[in-house]
């Protein structure tokens, strides 16, 4: 569906479903230069499970118009906007990556909007290195080319897909290339200002960790720091996949949820 | 892991992880028609697009799924469907795409069965195509209509080896929002992999080159998933609600592979063009060897060349890497691993004269193949191109005396040695 944000045209998936405004409502938080296709095996599944399901594209990101936002903060912000335009008082929120950012700043910020938080492939802090902090800005190809070839594991570089027929690396490039130009830069230079050591602890929400054992973009020790951070948290880690946890291992994905959930 | 593979590391791995439970290092055959459901709930996320997996296999099979991706991989794509042939390859792509009414244009340089289908069987169901000059630009660009939706041509045009300006004819294509499809089959994507190049689908037969052993009939439709189909509302079938699924918007739901997700759901689902599990093992048994593959016949079309180059009783030669050839330059910089292994030539004396060399040769095969591991001959007038009109034939740059030859990866002295005595045979008529 298409809602007017802060005067742009912003797209959210719901999964194929019209949200019935009386299910539980889920939130789908993307990372850096993502967008809601990064849940594409998260969003339809949980729409046909009985969730009214909003996976958001951030201004400038997959179909949603308007600049990229700058910093996380300002994506918590309008996040709690977006909230308020679909009449939610609260909702449960996934991210991945940087979604996990913006969904531990939401939970600190707005406390009341967040239910409970489930973090895939995150980190309390995550820094950019200058070397991709810089290509995203100058050459944005080379920079979706070095996150889709670090953000995938073994399925991702053995083309093993749930999908029939479909390539994860290919798709990456493509969904990361559809993205306005500064998206991917103002992306990265928000996760490497954004520290979330000080607010973890303050998060009272239950909290579900779901890490990448091979993960290079936040490696599983940051994770379970991150896990051990919050008050009421439990981890789950998932075997043989990458950064890209939600394609790469939908299902263990889907399950743990689920799990989480019920 | 953060280093992808190289060409003939994926040529042998992609698509493939070995599985936990029986270790099989071979791809298996899987030979099922269907699979057991999990439990009901399972089995309406399979028919929702919710999860990935099988539920039968005229939609998907894990064999066909893992030539998919090898073939997606190869080709520095998004997604690929296998089909039973290059030719059910073609007209599933272009009926996921077209409606009546809508206008394609097309290379004149066309195989002659796809001639044919644009020409006569798609106008009975109201679509229409424009055959052009593939090499004239502004013809290209003076053809496309308002409703014009693909421009199709093959990147090594079969027989007349005319080669496409692909950097050229995308921006031409982008300009107009329509989607550029291209016959792959000549040049594989050893020789070329044309998305980064702006190309939106490829078609493959992988009957030739890409099975390379002539054991197996194929095809492939891939998915670049480089088309920006919220550009335009040229493709309502993709961009707006479609009947399949409660009305599901491909484009909104799967982005960058919303071709392949309305092809699965459509052209798999309601017309049926499946590959065949153990045709898919064949070709990948095939797609193993292409990139060695391909570099021998490579090395091989070369030294033919020189032979027939030099030879009395050839009055032409055809390839792309000649310089008389009027792409030789464009060809260079496009492949430069090599034009493809399809050389034409003209033997003085006629059609006489041709069809004894065709009686003499004993190597080589005279038959309707192209891209087998062995040396094949044809005369394309009476054979492959015999039921286009004469027009189309011109166009097609056919002539009567053309003899069309897919140079096989045999020792090189041979295949002259078996020329040698055609030509001989052919001389004294």
């Amino acid at each position: 569906m298409k809602l007017t944000v802060n005067g742009h045209s912003t797209y959210i998936s719901t999964g194929g479903k019209k949200p019935s405004m009386g299910n539980q409502a889920i939130f789908f938080l993307p990372g850096s230069g993502q967008s809601h296709l990064t849940f594409v095996l998260q969003t339809r599944f949980f729409a046909f499970e009985g969730y009214d399901v909003y996976a958001p594209d951030f201004p400038g990101h997959g179909l949603s118009k308007g600049n990229p936002l700058e910093t996380i903060e300002e994506m918590a912000d309008w996040i709690a906007v977006l909230m308020v335009k679909c009449n939610l008082k609260s909702a449960i929120i996934v991210g991945h990556s940087q979604g996990c950012l913006v969904a531990m700043s939401l939970a600190h910020k707005y406390p009341d909007l967040a239910e409970k938080l489930i973090l895939i492939a995150g980190a309390l802090q995550i820094k950019v290195n200058d070397y991709l902090l810089d290509k995203s800005n100058s050459s944005m190809p080379l920079a979706v080319k070095m996150m889709t070839e670090w953000g995938h594991g073994r399925n991702g570089h053995f083309f093993a897909a749930s999908q029939p027929g479909h390539s994860l690396l290919g798709i990456g490039r493509e969904l990361m290339m559809a993205n306005a130009q500064d998206a991917l830069s103002a992306d990265l230079l928000a996760c490497n200002q954004f520290d979330a050591n000080n607010i973890a602890a303050e998060i009272e929400v239950p909290v579900l960790c779901i890490l990448a054992q091979d993960d290079k973009m936040t490696p599983v020790k940051l994770g379970v720091k991150m896990s051990d951070s919050f008050k009421n948290s439990m981890c789950v880690k998932i075997a043989q996949s990458g950064h890209m946890l939600p394609i790469e291992k939908p299902d263990d994905v889907n399950s743990s949820i689920q799990k989480f959930l019920n | 892991m953060s280093h992808k593979f190289k060409f003939d590391t994926l040529s042998l791995h992609a698509g493939q992880i070995p599985d936990s439970e029986t270790g099989s290092r071979a791809v298996p055959i899987h030979q099922t028609t269907s699979y057991v459901f999990r439990n009901t709930r399972h089995a309406a996320a399979l028919y929702n697009m919710e999860v990935g997996g099988h539920l039968y296999s005229r939609i998907s099979n894990p064999t066909v799924a893992v030539l998919e991706q090898r073939v997606a991989a190869l080709d520095d794509a998004a997604a690929a469907t296998a089909t039973s042939s290059g030719m059910a390859a073609l007209f599933s792509a272009l009926l996921t795409i077209c409606s009546a009414g809508d206008h394609i244009v097309a290379s004149s340089q066309l195989y002659g069965a796809n001639v044919n289908l644009l020409k006569y069987t798609l106008p009975r169901f109201g679509i229409r195509t424009t055959f052009v000059d593939p090499t004239n630009h502004e013809e290209i660009k003076s053809a496309i209509t308002e409703n014009t939706k693909i421009f199709f041509s093959e990147i090594i045009g079969n027989p007349g080896l005319v080669i496409l300006d692909v950097d050229a004819v995308a921006k031409m294509c982008q300009e107009h929002s329509i989607l550029f499809m291209v016959d792959g089959t000549f040049n594989t994507p050893y020789l070329m992999a044309p998305v980064k190049n702006g190309v939106n689908i490829i078609i493959h037969s992988l009957t030739k080159w890409m099975g390379g052993h002539g054991v197996a009939i194929g095809g492939v439709v891939v998915d670049g998933g480089n088309f920006d189909w919220g550009s335009t509302d040229k493709f309502p079938t993709i961009s707006e609600p479609h009947y399949a699924m409660d009305g599901i918007n491909f484009y909104e739901e799967f982005g960058p592979v919303a071709f392949t997700a309305k092809f699965r759901a459509e052209a798999m689902y309601n017309f049926g063009p499946c590959l065949a599990p153990m045709n898919a093992f064949h070709i990948l048994q095939g797609l193993e060897t292409l990139p060695l593959r391909m570099q021998r016949h490579i090395e091989n079309t070369q030294e033919l060349l020189k032979f027939l180059i030099s030879h009395e009783q050839i009055s032409w030669v055809r390839h792309p890497s000649l310089p008389e050839h009027p792409q030789h330059e464009l060809a260079a910089e496009m492949l430069p691993r090599g034009a493809g292994s399809i050389i034409t030539f003209g033997i003085k004396g006629g059609r006489d004269a041709g069809k004894k060399f065709i009686e003499t040769v004993t190597l080589s095969s005279h038959l309707a193949n192209v891209g087998d591991a062995k040396t094949l001959v044809i005369h394309p007038a009476s054979t492959t191109h015999s039921h286009i009109d004469s027009q189309s034939m011109l166009s097609a740059g056919l002539t009567d005396d053309m003899i069309r030859l897919s140079v096989g990866l045999e020792d090189i002295s041979d295949i002259i040695s078996d020329f040698e005595q055609g030509l001989k045979a052919a001389s004294k008529l």
